[in-house]
């Protein structure tokens, strides 16, 4: 009798419905990756296996050029947005409970829920003050803005990590005269190091997908991936834009499944 | 060590990108917003060798976020790419310069058509970049008799019923409906508009489709006949001969993105420069050979690619197309109840 428990998968119609969903789902995914690699033109008319559109997306020189930027700017914004997620996650497990924390936490997860259009326009408002201001116009604010909202998804996999790792250790190298730097340098790091890179990773991920936020604060010739995809929809699309958008999906989900594999990895 | 390595090359990334300049304000800059996959690189490269200037060209997907940049301010831009539809909104917000390109050496290239054009009158704001159309397209393989009308589309004939599509473009459909029936675009006669909107719905049940239809479908056969673009239909006929392209006599929406100078550009003399470089002739071809439209330019033709010298599609008649804008929100708010209407 211990096996029968409610399990959703014994519903009537669970089968039929998870299927559905899934087409839904991945169907149009799997129709443009499928398109990627037509020999013909069309978007719509098969004509044969071919790997053309890849090779005339590799030698574009624009998309060379915006994936180069993208690359630059999802690692920049990764490294210190990873960089201030570790210092958050530790502010938030590695003392004791503080007034406000609660506080804290939300204020840190708020890119996650605060729309991006309602981000994008503060940002362009505030941005065009400074640029008007200092005479600066480089790739900075979009670091900057990328920074801010790859923040959360980078500390959440962090505070995960350190929330599961034995604090005894830290402990026993304070009680063997460890000074605080290092132990966190000796004991903490090497423990949260997996936590930090998929934080990472996730984050570099949401910095390359971003189109809203950028698409507004982009300088002249600041053109990413996805903001040079958006502009090429207008006219003439050629499978090029599915060879595109497929290479871009595979980096996606090589990068977000390391990142899934390293969060879960024990010791 | 591994770590130490990934950190220190994201730091050096960091640094690099944070310090390059995205628009430096040296001499010889131009820096061009126009719509993405819309700028000929060849011309570009004419343009900087000619004048030793730099240009960079930045993309945009819409009006609306082009507008919201420029107003936005610091945009670093110099040149944009309005369309006719909202040119006006640009001009009355003061975003635009009055470079007054009718006063430039390359102006008496202009074909007179478009010197007047209801939204800068005398062009002294804008320069024509290109010219596109909404008409009727037919396969001549199954209707053969007069296309040069909206009745093809808004009362088709047997032979066509069933295998009509239309391009979803509420402003361009609804206008060439009220056209149809004897009105003036953006009217305010509910009289006008209740006979477009009885034309629409009795049309609707004739109709295949309201999709932006490849040109490959018309191409196929699959559409006989339908309501296009000319970019897409003359495309169309590259591919069949039978597809027909007509510009009907009761009047046709006609669109045109223009090239302006903004008011905070940094660069306003090669801004200028650029706007006469694309007046002349041999340029305003480069332009359209890349983009695949008219542009507005006298004498171009004979620069243009083979197949696009003689195209029936790019070289709308004289007096018949309307420039469309916005319409006053009442109308525009009764359009849209219409167009929902018709899409159910």
């Amino acid at each position: 009798m211990a096996e029968r428990v409610f399990s959703v998968r014994r519903m009537p119609g669970f089968t039929p419905m998870a299927i559905l969903v899934f087409v839904v789902l991945y169907a149009p995914i799997v129709i443009l990756a499928t398109y990627s690699f037509n020999a013909g033109t069309s978007l719509a008319i098969w004509e044969g296996f071919s790997l053309r559109w890849y090779a005339s997306a590799w030698q574009d020189a624009e998309v060379q050029a915006a994936t180069f930027r993208s690359f630059g700017i999802a690692a920049a914004a990764a490294m210190v947005s990873s960089i201030l997620a570790t210092m958050a996650a530790i502010a938030t497990t590695r003392t004791a409970a503080f007034r406000g924390q609660t506080f804290v936490l939300a204020m840190i997860n708020l890119p996650l829920m605060a729309p991006e259009i309602v981000t994008a326009i503060a940002l362009l408002i505030v941005f065009a003050l400074v640029k008007i201001a200092t005479g600066y116009s480089g790739l900075g604010y979009i670091v900057l803005a990328h920074t801010a909202f790859c923040i959360p998804f980078a500390f959440l996999p962090i505070r995960g990590r350190l929330e599961d790792m034995d604090q005894a250790l830290e402990t026993a190298a304070a009680d063997l005269y460890a000074t605080p730097w290092r132990a966190f340098r000796y004991v903490t790091l090497p423990l949260l190091w997996p936590g930090i890179l998929a934080g990472f990773m996730l984050a570099f991920v949401t910095s390359l997908d971003d189109v809203v936020i950028t698409n507004l604060i982009a300088g002249p010739g600041q053109e990413t991936l996805p903001i040079y995809m958006l502009g090429q929809l207008r006219r003439s699309t050629t499978p090029e834009i599915n060879a595109v958008s497929t290479a871009l999906l595979a980096i996606s989900v090589l990068l977000v499944s390391l990142s899934f594999l390293l969060s879960r990895e024990k010791e | 060590m591994k770590p130490m390595r990934l950190s220190l090359a994201a730091a050096a990334a960091t640094l690099a990108l944070v310090t390059a300049p995205g628009a430096p304000r040296a001499e010889g800059v131009l820096n061009i917003f126009n719509w993405g996959d819309y700028t000929s690189p060849e011309l570009i490269k004419k343009f900087e060798a000619k004048y030793d200037v730099k240009v960079t060209i930045t993309d945009y997907d819409s009006n609306d976020t082009a507008m919201a940049k420029v107003k936005a301010g610091g945009h670093g831009f110099d040149i944009v790419v309005p369309t006719s539809t909202v040119f006006a909104v640009w001009v009355k917000d003061g975003l635009l310069l009055e470079s007054r390109p009718d006063q430039m050496e390359n102006f008496k290239h202009m074909d007179p058509r478009w010197v007047d054009v209801p939204y800068d009158p005398g062009r002294h704001y804008s320069v024509p970049w290109q010219i596109g159309t909404t008409g009727v397209v037919v396969n001549t393989k199954v209707y053969q008799g007069d296309s040069a009308t909206w009745g093809v589309v808004f009362d088709p004939p047997p032979e066509l019923a069933g295998k009509i599509n239309v391009a979803p473009e509420m402003n361009d459909i609804l206008d060439s409906a009220i056209m149809y029936v004897g009105g003036q675009p953006c009217t305010d006669d509910k009289a006008v508009l209740k006979k477009a909107r009885d034309v629409l719905l009795a049309a609707k049940p004739k109709w295949l489709s309201m999709n932006y239809a490849s040109p490959d479908s018309y191409a196929k056969g699959d559409i006989a006949a339908g309501a296009n673009c000319n970019g897409y239909t003359f495309r169309a006929r590259l591919l069949n001969p039978d597809v027909h392209y007509a510009f009907p006599k009761e009047g046709f929406p006609i669109w045109m993105d223009n090239a302006a100078i903004l008011k905070d550009a940094q660069n306003v003399e090669n801004a200028k420069l650029f706007l006469n470089f694309i007046m002349d002739p041999e340029n305003a071809a480069m332009l359209s050979a890349f983009a695949r439209y008219a542009n507005g330019i006298e004498g171009s033709e004979k620069y243009l690619p083979a197949d696009m010298r003689d195209a029936p599609e790019l070289n709308p008649p004289e007096g018949k197309g309307v420039f469309l804008h916005t319409c006053p929100p009442e109308v525009n708010e009764i359009m849209t109840r219409i167009w929902t209407e018709v899409q159910k």
